[in-house]
């Protein structure tokens, strides 16, 4: 694996004042960690020597807690304690790996219900991070305007799960219930509106020559340390990396439906940019072709006992989440909890490029790449 | 660039800088102004937990089938009850609102449909003491107006 090298510190000439490397401790409380990470900067001047991210202040042992509840039970706890802006996506994580454990089959209803939702959940999850990094570059207007459209998604969430953060949707076998009347066309109009306002970001950011010098060619990172790093998602795909669950390993309705999965190689702030711009987009479409092939019948599947008890074995399955790959390992002995999850967050691994990313650069530039790899912190610690 | 162009494209820039605010001056506002006026939510919202009393039998309609707490992932729901069989008298019957995490297992598992979700959000309060609802307290919270059971809308 190559990494780069820790660039040296400068010698200082004879006869000038004295200057040493400067340790700097930013965070837990910065606004722009987006949550409680911990960064140990080492600078000389303004340049960054090394950084070490430091975390574990959101520890909230979401594993363990996980052996000690019913696989009902876990959904909920699923939502919650790990990625909070993805809260349907993790409980499709749990969900898969139970249901590939228990050998459930999901009617076709409920799979493309979950396809719809996961997008959705893509497009939220982006509109708060492209709001979020505009704050951090300066921009105040895009987050205004994200907040405006994720609102609505928010709505189309609230009127069909009932939260609007933290939606126990997803059950073991299918969905908790039908979407109301009229909400598919409701969705419909929210897609074709949104693709409109996606143009106006466009318009707002990417012609921007400010938002460009801030993005432009900083932190990049290539295809090979990515991979080595472990890097995945829209962080790995800016790096050229062609890798999406979704489209590796489909799940629920993602091999029924058409979507291009957007790849750059340059590997800097704007290219993750842009990936996640696309993917918006792409979500959108995603949706649409949902939509439209919506089967009818039952959502749920019968007969799944509220309180399961999966089979004695262990599975690893994997979906992808808006920070990228989210794996779960599952080992059962037959009891009605879990006996061990092992979940392999996607914001801890694109932890270790994001230190990787910012050395050399000056320490504006922090929190330009870390508003573009677009960590959770209730991902990261669990 | 010549002086020229640059001026025509900063005049260029200003008037579609301003088109932008003209268009939004005349887009309809979607800001509620929080504590003045309420935002609406949808039949299904996740707010407090009630026992609605059911007006014909003068009671709620809780069988005491221990089925929520059962499943409730936080244990914030407490029942006892004395006798056995049919002859369940219900003794205590609290919800500790401050560990709920409104995640509506307790509502579907439910048999009667006795506990329900009320769409009434603004819970806070100076003192935890006041977010342990007893049964008098979840009756007290359901509101007037009958309540749509398990109705698709």
């Amino acid at each position: 694996m190559e990494t780069r090298e820790r660039p040296a510190t400068p010698v200082q000439p004879e006869g000038t004042l004295r200057s040493e490397e400067l340790l700097l401790n930013m965070g837990p409380q910065h606004p722009s960690t987006h949550g409680v990470l911990r960064l140990l900067v080492s600078l000389s001047g303004e340049n960054i020597l090394e950084i070490t991210p430091d975390i574990g202040y959101l520890h909230s042992s979401v594993e363990k807690m996980m052996e000690y509840r019913t696989y009902t039970q876990n959904i909920a706890l699923a939502d919650r304690g790990m990625d909070y802006l993805a809260a349907v996506t993790n409980e499709m994580a749990i969900l898969r790996a139970v249901e590939t454990l228990a050998s459930i089959e999901t009617p076709p209803r409920a799979q493309y219900l979950r396809t719809i939702f996961m997008e959705l959940q893509r497009i939220q999850s982006h509109l708060l991070w492209l709001g979020t990094y505009g704050i951090d570059m300066g921009a105040f207007t895009i987050f205004l305007w994200c907040m405006r459209e994720r609102e609505l998604v928010m709505d189309l969430f609230e009127s069909v799960t009932g939260g609007r953060l933290h939606h126990v949707y997803f059950r073991i076998g299918g969905v908790y219930d039908e979407v109301p009347r009229g909400w598919t066309d409701r969705c419909n109009e929210f897609c074709g509106y949104f693709k409109k306002r996606l143009d106006e970001y466009h318009q707002l950011l990417t012609g921007n020559p400010i938002w460009q010098a801030r993005l432009q060619g900083v932190g990049a990172i290539g295809r090979d340390l990515a991979i080595a790093l472990g890097a995945s998602g829209p962080v790995a795909r800016a790096s050229g990396l062609q890798w999406d669950v979704r489209r590796s390993h489909p799940y629920e309705a993602y091999d029924k439906v058409d979507f291009k999965v957007p790849v750059y190689t340059e590997g800097d702030c704007w290219a993750r940019y842009l990936v996640r711009m696309e993917e918006m987009l792409e979500s959108a479409r995603i949706i649409e072709q949902c939509l439209a092939q919506l089967p009818e019948g039952e959502f749920r599947a019968g007969r799944v006992p509220i309180n399961l008890r999966a089979p004695a074995g262990e599975v690893y399955t994997r979906v992808e989440s808006p920070r990228g790959d989210l794996g779960v390992h599952l080992v059962s002995n037959g009891g009605e909890t879990p006996w061990r999850v092992k979940i392999r967050a996607p914001s801890f691994s694109n932890l270790y490029a994001l230190a990787e990313m910012m050395i050399g650069w000056k320490i504006a530039d922090i929190i330009a790449i870390l508003g573009s790899s677009d960590i959770v912190l209730a991902d990261v610690d669990r | 660039m010549s002086v020229l162009t640059k001026a025509a494209q900063s005049v260029q820039g200003l008037v579609a800088g301003l088109g932008v605010t003209m268009k939004n001056i005349v887009r309809p506002k979607v800001t509620v102004m929080y504590p003045l006026e309420k935002s609406n939510v949808s039949p299904r919202f996740h707010g407090l937990l009630a026992l609605p009393i059911d007006t014909e039998i003068g009671n709620d309609r809780c069988i005491i089938c221990f089925q929520c707490e059962r499943i409730c992932p936080d244990r914030c729901i407490h029942i006892e009850a004395t006798g056995k069989g049919k002859e369940r008298v219900l003794e205590r019957f609290d919800i500790e609102h401050d560990k709920c995490c409104y995640c509506g297992l307790c509502v579907e598992v439910c048999p009667t449909e006795a506990i329900v979700f009320v769409p009434h959000y603004e819970a806070s309060t100076y003192n935890r003491q006041n977010l342990l609802y007893t049964i008098e307290d979840l009756h007290r919270a359901a509101p007037k107006e009958p309540i749509a059971r398990g109705i698709l809308k």
